[in-house]
């Protein structure tokens, strides 16, 4: 349950870029989240909503945007997987396969309203 | 009126700062770094009695041992007159790098070959934080089941090594071991396995022999 400990992080940071543009209020954040990043977007979400109370950035949305792993075959490159579900080996020459990319844990955009009027 | 900044960082940005200039000085200091991860009670703290009690003698060890509560993990260490620190988390499920940085001016240490840092048991949140390691071990216990691995596979992609623990239990528990390295080199085809029985001793000598060769590459 460190999705707590994140969202308390994000608040940090978005607050820092809602100062540095003179923003009033925290509309919308988005962040990248892979699917080896060990975080559940759905207790992000919670956690955003629950850490956002009582500041600029309360009743904002965070959007999630979900990164699937790949898996490589150093000769055939990358094959296609769900989600969840791992190869063995490549399906066309069974190569063993490496594992790149979703470990995405990141800010991507801060939304936020300048003069204090609602968008 | 509404504005969109584009920002691109990690999220754990700070801790990523923190670890690195743990980073340096551990590369400075020559001292050989690994943070332990498993879920609770997987034999994080049995696995390091016995490595440090092996490795006494002929090499200056310490362990940083986080829990939510209580100092007995470190006590279990010190009752073999090794250096250990208990960080007390306080109910987070992961150790951070400030908490690592503070316990290291807290413990006073000294110079040291190896430093093992045994983080709260949990499988998942002690994933996304970077300690400053050389590397993370993931401890695997035969007793938690063999479909671990492709059920929590973040953790067995980021830890070169895997050690599988309590092996001395393979014929009281169905356990295949075989399954459980496959899934392990899938999702890390580099990653070291090892079969260790902190109470028979079987594995102890190759695990520990990894660590000095990790710890002499460093010094190389
Ligand atoms: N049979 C057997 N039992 C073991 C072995 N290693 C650890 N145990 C037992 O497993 C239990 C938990 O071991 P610990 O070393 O305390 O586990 P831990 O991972 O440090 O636990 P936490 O710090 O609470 O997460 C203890 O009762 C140990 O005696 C082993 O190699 N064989
Ligand atoms: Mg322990
Ligand atoms: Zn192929």
């Amino acid at each position: 349950m460190h999705e707590a400990s994140l969202a308390l992080e994000l608040l940090k940071i978005t607050q820092g870029v809602l100062a540095e543009h003179g923003g009033s209020r925290i509309l919308r954040v988005k962040v990248a989240v892979g699917e080896l990043s060990a975080v559940e977007p759905e207790l992000l979400r919670y956690a955003w909503e629950a850490v956002t109370l009582e500041s600029p950035a309360q009743g904002s949305v965070l959007e999630v945007e979900f990164f699937p792993a790949r898996q490589v075959c150093p000769t055939c490159g990358p094959v296609q997987r769900s989600p969840g579900s791992w190869l063995p080996l490549c399906v066309s020459c069974g190569a063993p396969l490496r594992v790149e990319g979703g470990d995405e844990l990141d800010l991507l955009e801060v939304e936020f309203d300048v003069n204090g009027e609602k968008s | 009126m509404s504005q969109t900044a584009d920002v691109r960082m990690q999220i754990l940005e700070a801790n990523r700062k923190a670890a690195e200039a743990l980073r340096r000085r551990f590369s400075q200091e020559k001292t050989l770094v690994v943070n332990l991860i498993s879920s609770p009670g997987a034999g994080k703290t049995t696995l390091l009695e016995a490595t440090v009690a092996r490795l006494a003698g002929k090499l200056r060890t310490a362990v940083l041992v986080g829990d939510i509560a209580t100092e007995r993990d470190a006590d279990r260490i010190r009752r073999l007159g090794l250096p250990a620190y208990q960080i007390l988390t306080g109910g987070a499920c992961h150790l951070d790098a400030r908490q690592v940085e503070g316990a290291l001016a807290r413990a006073g240490f000294g110079a040291l070959d190896m430093l093992f840092i045994e983080n709260v048991g949990n499988l998942i949140c002690p994933t996304s934080y970077d300690l400053g390691e050389d590397f993370k071990v993931v401890l695997l216990s035969l007793t938690e089941g063999d479909d671990k691995p492709f059920k929590y596979p973040a953790i067995f992609t980021k830890a070169s090594v895997a050690v599988l623990t309590k092996v001395d239990l393979q014929n009281i528990v169905d356990f295949d071991v075989e399954a459980v390295e496959t899934q392990i080199r899938t999702l890390n085809p580099q990653a070291q396995v090892f079969r260790v029985s902190a109470k028979t001793g079987e594995g102890m000598e190759a695990w520990c022999r990894t660590l000095e060769l990790a710890l002499a590459a460093k010094r190389a």
